[in-house]
């Protein structure tokens, strides 16, 4: 394996006294899809979150070990998190356009990072909404307000919004959560499509979807990582009983 | 008694009291525009008084009403925004956020009397102001400024925290995300409680008593060392302690029935403000 896009070295990470992730190692490769799994408050989001720091966000939380990407540790004292979030581009659980248009959602991105060329932001734009395949949907309405669209167009402006910065890592916390089965598959099909470029690691509680996306699979159980594997060997035939049965279905 | 009657007692009475409170209002309200619209006309709003204050008009009393109003919000509204977004923004949840928060409440209920002592042992006296313009307008903003920071926090609070941590992944630090997202959404509530707070400070007769305030004068004020005459205290003066309180009764009406109306007129711009504001 070349050098890992994302490593993790024996992290841990506390809310309070809460030992939420326990002792986790793991190297994702560049240009992979990489689905963690497990039931709900495993501590696949909170390790999720780690990797753009938006972890920092929370009061009286504490992590130890080491967390790289591209090879830079990314909780050392000297990183520039702003500059840390413009590589590693993060879609949430539920859409969050802001109050602005179509346009100034996909431009925000360049605009805080300083960029005023208009035919640059106006190009960019563009392409970023042809990536996320939207903009056959909203070519003629760019500067109508972005709560406009439908829940999964909303959240394809997201994702556009965070390709327009280029980042080399899209964090996806359970992007499909919200959405209904069609909008659902259009997210899928993007992450598939995105892969060429883009390193991805998604969250996600829909097995099928992890088995239908993803190259590689994580399992996580209360804050540990189970098994972590390619993904058909996970889904056919996983070396843990713990993840034969969640799987499965006889728990989770 | 079956429950169907009693609901129906139960609403009666409180449509009684609701309605009561309403005609009490308007009663009050209706009292005043009667007997104010019969002396506001163009003179009465464009003139000084004349005659020991029992005829002519308030002119200088709406200039000054007019100069506090925006003297004491060049001074308060960017104080109390700005203490606001600390408070929300940055400082966390600690004890001294709360500390903060106490005593912001507990400005707030202090009686406007005390503010005007205050401003007067403050501003006029050890500052030096004198009874001036600044002195009025300082004092004023200090009343003001719980109402200022209380509504933008308020306001700050109510944008949902997916803008903020949508903007903070894509990069923005954290003063971008503050002017770019937050604000903007927060804006019309806080401009209502910059309205609102106007509204306040233009009935306030207490804090410029003793720091701003002059029972006549025959020019308007030239610098904000000046004194000045304002609205509540020439109502004040014009029903205690005039030359001739009956003759000048009617000027007191009319005063009255200015002061509702401009107040009237921030909060309905307040309003139309805020409406406007939230379409786009």
């Amino acid at each position: 394996m070349d050098k890992p896009m994302i490593e993790a070295k024996d992290v841990n990470f506390y809310y309070g006294d809460f030992h939420a992730l326990k002792n986790i190692s793991m190297q994702i490769e560049a240009n992979t899809v990489t689905a963690f799994i497990g039931p709900s408050g495993c501590g696949k989001s909170t390790f999720l979150r780690l990797f753009n720091r938006m972890n920092d966000l929370i009061d009286n939380t504490r992590m130890e070990g080491i967390c790289s990407v591209d090879g830079k540790n990314i909780y050392d004292k000297k990183i520039n998190i702003d500059e840390l979030r413009k590589q590693v581009g993060m879609v949430f659980q539920k859409p969050n356009p802001f109050p602005k248009s179509i346009f100034e959602n996909v431009a925000y991105g360049l605009r805080v990072n300083n960029i005023g060329d208009k035919k640059f932001i106006a190009h960019r734009v563009e392409t970023s909404l042809k990536a996320a395949a939207l903009w056959d949907e909203v070519k003629d309405k760019l500067h109508q307000s972005a709560f406009q669209l439908s829940g999964g167009q909303q959240q394809r402006l997201c994702i556009a919004r965070t390709l327009a910065i280029e980042p080399s890592v899209i964090l996806m916390d359970e992007p499909a959560s919200a959405l209904d089965p069609i909008s659902t598959s259009k997210i899928e099909e993007l992450v598939h499509d995105l892969k060429k470029q883009y390193t991805i690691v998604i969250v996600t509680h829909n097995m099928q979807q992890a088995a239908r996306v993803s190259d590689k699979t994580g399992f996580f159980m209360l804050g540990e990582l189970i098994e972590f594997s390619d993904t058909k060997k996970m889904f056919l035939n996983p070396d843990k009983v713990e993840t034969q049965n969640y799987i499965t279905g006889k728990f989770g | 008694m079956n429950k169907k009657l009693s609901q129906q007692i139960a609403f009666s009475i409180f449509r009684i009291f609701g309605i009561l409170v309403v005609l009490i209002l308007m009663s009050i309200l209706g009292f005043i525009i009667y007997n104010g619209i019969q002396v506001v006309n163009w003179e009465f709003l464009s003139t000084y008084p004349e005659e020991g204050m029992t005829s002519g008009g308030i002119f200088p009393a709406i200039v000054g009403t007019f100069y506090l109003i925006i003297g004491s919000m060049l001074f308060a509204f960017p104080l109390g925004v700005m203490s606001a977004i600390y408070t929300n923004e940055y400082a966390g949840n600690g004890w001294v956020v709360n500390f903060i928060r106490m005593m912001t409440n507990n400005l707030a209920s202090i009686p406007s009397i005390v503010f005007g002592l205050f401003g007067m042992s403050l501003f006029v006296t050890q500052l030096k102001f004198g009874d001036s313009i600044l002195a009025g307008s300082l004092t004023l903003g200090l009343l003001a400024l719980p109402l200022i920071i209380r509504t933008t926090e308020e306001a700050l609070k109510a944008v949902p925290d997916t803008y903020r941590t949508g903007s903070l992944a894509l990069g923005a630090t954290k003063l971008q995300t503050i002017k770019r997202v937050v604000l903007p959404s927060a804006l019309p509530n806080i401009l209502t409680g910059l309205i609102l707070s106007i509204g306040r400070v233009s009935g306030e007769t207490a804090p410029i008593l003793f720091t701003v305030a002059a029972y006549f004068l025959p020019q308007l004020p030239s610098s904000i060392f000046d004194q000045a005459m304002a609205l509540p205290y020439h109502l004040y003066v014009l029903a205690t302690s005039g030359t001739d309180i009956e003759a000048a009764r009617p000027m007191a009406y009319g005063t009255a029935f200015v002061l509702i109306v401009i107040v009237l007129i921030m909060n309905l711009t307040a309003s139309f403000l805020r409406r406007k504001l939230e379409k786009q």
